[in-house]
């Protein structure tokens, strides 16, 4: 569906995107990824026909973005970022504009309109001025507005930017329904979605793709260690006793309270191993209790700031912007 | 030729939903309603050569609505959509640069052609009104209207030149304002020095000034020159916005 060969765009003096190939396979839904000044957006824009690149070649649909790109954004659905649109006009009257520009008209058009605004749950919206609407709903009349010519490609440049948590369920459920009609590419910065709602990730940082798969395998290869979060009753030296244990490679005391008889442990364990079988032993043997034991598995969030550390980047980005 | 169409359908929408046209309109209305007066208290105080039409046009107040109405019409035709991001959707549509060029442009000269309907209501009133003793002469009228027509088209394409070199909607109206302003003045400046410089400078100045081309027309002389002159221009500056607008798209 998307076929982008050594792509670069380059601003006065600044490379946005730097020498990107990817392809996204028709019924993909593809996660872009990238802290912001990552390259997404241009990415996006140059495959929506929007602006051609500096060098290198993309095609959507089989269709050159720059030499034929009438025909890439008769294909593309796409929503930029902000989700601009035109404040004096209505709801319904600019989903109907939208609809005749890209080619639908008559009876269809005014029938696929109330489909979008359905689907996108705007319906009731429909006479309201786009300028009074709230920004969740100026997103969803975006969106809308990307569906409207039921498009081979969907580019979704940060969807759920802006939206309150009850929207993001909503657009994610929507995007999930899309699957079947549509390949989906959409931009984050937000870790969590992506593995939420993509099949495939394509990490970006300073213009360059620094990983490209699923969402599971780069929590596979992510080399950190995993963590087991223990909570137990017992007396002593548990700590030492715990980092004793095969595979553990330290056990850490959380904030022991002298009258709290339950007591919180961080087990760091090395990759491909699990302990908690070795733990429960453990617990058994000494006649500790256990009230609690989790592992928590590494998130796309460490590989990312993984893959950052590896590129010598700067560490310190703050989490939030991921 | 659809797709223009819509955009066309959708420009004019923007402009009469939008106080921008009714304002406009209701200056013009104001300041025509003086040029006319003007125009009549001429002919009431001694007996002229010119006509009603031709004294309104020459009037004081006309020109001062000719200035105002170019970059009210034309400066939010391309900044707004930079300003507030829409071009971006807009292009991403399957739309061609030509057909945004050329609805926005001929959207504004639909609606300049209507601020002039009053002004025609105001002649036709005044022979109605005084049993024919106003006269109307329709070579006059057609010159007046028609002069009007190509110079408003020759104005609002720099206007719509304007409002694409910038996303600043006060910046786009302060440039074409200037640009139709020095227009003018270039035949204010013949009137001033028109006797103390060679002949050969006024005639070459004469074929551009707005203001002669206004003295030959509505006195019914229909110059062609003038309006292969306002048209080719107007063409020149759209092909000028159609670049600006396209610009985006150039490769290295």
């Amino acid at each position: 569906m998307i076929d982008v060969q050594n792509l670069t765009k380059q601003y006065a003096g600044r490379t946005a995107v730097n020498n990107i190939s990817f392809q996204v396979e028709p019924g993909e839904i593809v996660g872009f990824l990238g802290p912001n000044g990552a390259g997404k957006s241009t990415t996006m824009r140059i495959l929506s026909g929007y602006m051609p690149a500096t060098s290198g070649r993309a095609s959507v649909a089989g269709f050159d973005v720059f030499h034929q790109s009438i025909q890439v954004r008769q294909s593309v659905g796409y929503m930029p970022e902000m989700a601009p649109l035109y404040t004096d006009m209505k709801v319904k009257e600019y989903l109907r504009f939208r609809a005749e520009l890209k080619g639908l008209s008559g009876h269809a058009m005014r029938r696929r309109v109330g489909e979008v605004m359905e689907l996108t749950g705007v319906s009731d919206m429909r006479r309201r001025l786009i300028g009074n609407l709230s920004k969740g709903y100026r997103q969803r009349v975006a969106l809308a507005d990307a569906l409207v010519h039921q498009p081979k490609l969907l580019i979704l440049d940060e969807p759920t930017n802006g939206l309150d948590p009850v929207q993001i369920r909503h657009v994610r459920d929507l995007l999930r329904g899309l699957k079947s009609k549509h390949t989906v590419l959409l931009s984050t910065h937000i870790l969590h979605e992506v593995e939420q709602s993509c099949d495939r990730v394509v990490m970006l940082h300073q213009g360059r793709i620094r990983a490209n798969d699923t969402p599971q395998n780069l929590t596979r290869q992510l080399r950190s260690t995993t963590l087991l979060h223990l909570e137990v009753e017992g007396t002593g030296k548990l700590a030492e006793q715990l980092t004793a244990l095969p595979g553990v490679r330290k056990a850490v005391e959380e904030e022991a309270k002298p009258q709290q008889p339950w007591r919180k442990f961080t087990l760091r364990v090395e990759p491909d191993h699990d302990v908690r079988d070795a733990v429960l032993e453990l617990a058994m043997k000494q006649k500790w209790r256990i009230r609690e034991m989790h592992r928590q598995l590494p998130t796309l969030e460490d590989v990312f700031v993984e893959l950052s550390m590896n590129a010598g980047l700067p560490t310190d980005i703050p989490t939030h912007v991921l | 030729m659809r797709i223009f169409w819509i955009l066309l359908k959708k420009e004019l929408h923007a402009f009469f939903v939008s106080p921008v046209a009714y304002v406009v309109l209701a200056l013009v209305m104001v300041l025509n309603g003086f040029a006319f007066r003007a125009a009549l208290s001429v002919l009431e105080s001694a007996p002229s050569e010119g006509s009603i039409v031709s004294w309104t046009f020459h009037a004081m107040w006309f020109w001062l609505s000719y200035f105002f109405i170019f970059p009210l019409l034309t400066m939010r035709l391309f900044a707004e959509e930079k300003k507030m991001g829409t071009l971006e959707t807009l292009f991403t549509a399957p739309v061609r640069a030509w057909q945004v060029v050329a609805a926005k442009y001929l959207a504004s000269v639909i609606v300049y052609c209507v601020l002039w309907l009053p002004s025609l209501i105001n002649f036709k009133f005044a022979h109605w009104i005084t049993a024919g003793e106003v006269e109307l002469p329709s070579g006059a009228m057609q010159g007046a209207y028609l002069i009007l027509v190509v110079m408003g088209m020759f104005n609002l394409a720099i206007g719509c030149f304007a409002s694409s070199l910038t996303s600043n909607q006060i910046v786009a109206a302060i440039l074409s304002f200037t640009m139709s302003l020095m227009h003018f003045l270039m035949g204010v400046f013949i009137m001033v020095v028109g006797s103390r410089i060679s002949d050969t400078i006024v005639d070459i100045v004469n074929y551009f000034a707005a203001t002669e081309h206004i003295r030959i027309f509505t006195a019914g002389l229909i110059d062609s020159r003038a309006l292969i002159y306002y048209l080719s221009m107007s063409l020149l500056f759209l092909t000028f916005t159609h670049h600006v607008v396209e610009f985006r798209r150039w490769r290295p």
